[in-house]
């Protein structure tokens, strides 16, 4: 019987059967339905699913005319990082690694963040000047929409980096409620920071704002997240925002948090779309988390059926994000292009989804 | 010979509400009607195993966990008269979870050292980015048989390989079992590198730890 090789979560190679694969497929697919409360694919969407992990080329695509936007985050730090041997390491300033993406890599849009402020919100305080200068710098050598990008990160305002008690550790101690006070206390400082930063770099000729990696530190997170957004647009109406996620559900470490009536914890990609387009974001980038111990057919047909609910009941262009360990793809540092363009092309072609 | 499922499933389902007067109602009524201590404490267990699968789905929050383990932890107290004298007030194992040297990354753990102490172990919790040595001396000077070890980047796996070293270098390596998470690892970096246990979620990881202990 002919085998295909495909690969596990963890990037392990494996050659498998048509018919394991379709197993997986469904059995991939039935978890999406079951935690995520999402419809089941349909026979022929599994079926396009099977053709794009048993095409025995190397590399796959899309069919012409389905090509989509790709928008970016982690800024310069792909090209510039060398994530201790393993990344790329090149030498190069902030500027050039922005237009090689632009025009090299045909990126549709870029960002500038930087490590100078642990690419997160709060550190940013501290080096607004120079970053409001390095974006009005690059701004002027850029055509694409560039953004200002940073993680929200609501784990540096709690101790011991921060002023507010650490959540998960008042609870361990059994003070919820305290915890819960330190976590809305922090809340607001963000939502605060949110406001300047994004202020101050659109004052310095930013098309907007990239919240890389939001939720990361649960539903109080996301939630000063939404409201940040929505201070900063009405600040600054002009400020296009993309709000790219952490996790495919909001944790719940606060858990009874609320925006505009809706509950934010335990949300899925398809809620948390809804939740972002009543904050004003422009863009929203839904998140599938790649089972390690799971087979790449297992983990494409959970992504697609969580992400293809999500554009359908979004108003907002969704651009999901594909890369290590999200999407489907490998849990692995340098992921197989196999891996990368199957996901790839069945959320283009199955999912649906306006951007990756 | 009864198998109490009427009772299992009372304390299984008082479990998942997470509500505290609701668990010693539903253990009051298991040990009324007569089900061994051992087993209510079991049946517990099995529903905080629940909750924190319902915790990772976005069903229960991590407030409600705690509910249920502080209403879990009555319901023991209640039975303690019932329990072999040898079993009250133990703890599985005690466990020191940290965030390895260099990283920053706090809340999976602190989730993981939540999950743990839940599940009926002793935590020592460091914190982040503890000195790869913290993690020997817990084991050395306090009695820790268990280790958890969390890194969220790629850059920082690689000291869960290099404090395992340390242990074997420390001729301590076979007096606790070593457990690694977090986002970049994987079953086939834990192999690798030597540790006892991988599980890629916090309750996953009581199992595990639990399976561990043999």
């Amino acid at each position: 019987m002919a085998e295909y090789l495909t690969y596990m979560g963890d990037g392990k190679r494996i050659f498998c059967t048509r018919e394991k694969i379709i197993d997986d497929l469904q059995a991939g697919m039935a978890e999406a339905v079951e935690v995520g409360n999402v419809p089941d694919l349909t026979s022929e969407e599994l079926a396009m699913l099977c053709d794009i992990v048993c095409d025995r080329n190397r590399i796959v695509s899309v069919e012409p005319g389905n090509e989509v936007v790709l928008s970016n985050d982690g800024a310069q730090n792909k090209f510039t990082g060398d994530s201790g041997s393993s990344g790329c390491g090149i030498e190069m300033s902030a500027l050039a690694a922005a237009q090689v993406h632009e025009r090299a890599l045909s990126m549709d849009t870029f960002e500038f963040g930087s490590l100078d402020n642990n690419y997160s919100v709060k550190p940013l305080k501290a080096v607004i000047a120079m970053q409001m200068q390095k974006m009005e710098d690059m701004q002027n050598s850029m055509i694409v929409p560039f953004f200002y990008g940073a993680m929200p990160n609501m784990g540096l305002y709690y101790e011991p980096d921060g002023p507010f008690g650490n959540p998960p550790d008042l609870m361990r101690e059994g003070k919820i409620e305290e915890a819960q006070s330190e976590m809305e206390k922090a809340m607001d400082m963000m939502t605060r920071d949110i406001e300047f930063m994004g202020v101050k770099m659109q004052e310095a000729g930013s098309d907007g704002f990239n919240f890389d990696t939001t939720a990361s530190a649960g539903d109080g997170d996301f939630l000063s997240v939404l409201r940040g957004v929505e201070l900063l647009k009405k600040a600054r109406p002009e400020a296009q925002t993309m709000v790219g996620m952490s996790s495919e559900n909001v944790i719940g470490i606060h858990g009874m948090l609320d925006y505009k009536g809706q509950d934010v914890a335990g949300i899925y990609p398809h809620d948390q779309a809804k939740l972002a387009e009543m904050a004003g974001v422009d863009v929203f980038g839904p998140v599938t988390n790649t089972k390690s111990g799971k087979s790449l057919a297992w983990n494409m047909a959970y992504s697609v059926a969580l992400i293809k609910e999500c554009e359908k009941k979004s108003n907002l262009p969704c651009h999901v994000n594909m890369g290590m360990g999200v999407g489907g793809i490998p849990m692995l540092e340098t992921p197989p292009a196999e891996a990368v363009t199957r996901c790839s092309k069945a959320m283009v072609e199955v999912a649906k989804v306006d951007g990756i | 010979m009864t198998s109490f499922e009427n009772e299992r499933k009372a304390i299984a389902t008082a479990m998942v509400a997470y509500k505290v007067p609701g668990i010693q109602k539903a253990a009051a009524d298991a040990k009324a009607a007569g089900m061994e201590a051992t087993d209510i404490i079991e049946a517990m267990g099995a529903g905080m195993s629940e909750v924190g699968v319902l915790f990772e789905r976005g069903k229960l929050f991590l407030p409600h966990v705690l509910s249920a383990a502080n209403g879990m932890s009555a319901a023991v107290k209640a039975l303690e008269a019932d329990l072999p004298k040898d079993q009250v007030g133990t703890k599985l194992a005690k466990v020191c979870m940290g965030t390895v040297e260099g990283d920053v990354h706090d809340i999976g753990k602190s989730i993981c050292s939540t999950m743990l102490q839940c599940g009926g172990f002793d935590v020592v919790d460091l914190g982040r980015d503890v000195p790869s040595k913290d993690f020997i001396a817990q084991v050395k000077d306090n009695g820790c048989s268990m280790m958890g070890l969390s890194a969220l980047m790629t850059t920082t796996m690689t000291v869960q390989r290099d404090i395992i070293g340390m242990l074997k270098d420390a001729g301590l390596r076979d007096d606790v079992k070593v457990m690694v998470g977090g986002a970049p690892v994987t079953q086939t970096w834990a192999d690798k590198i030597g540790a006892d246990c991988y599980s890629e979620s916090a309750s996953e990881q009581v199992d595990r730890a639990k399976a561990l202990l043999g």
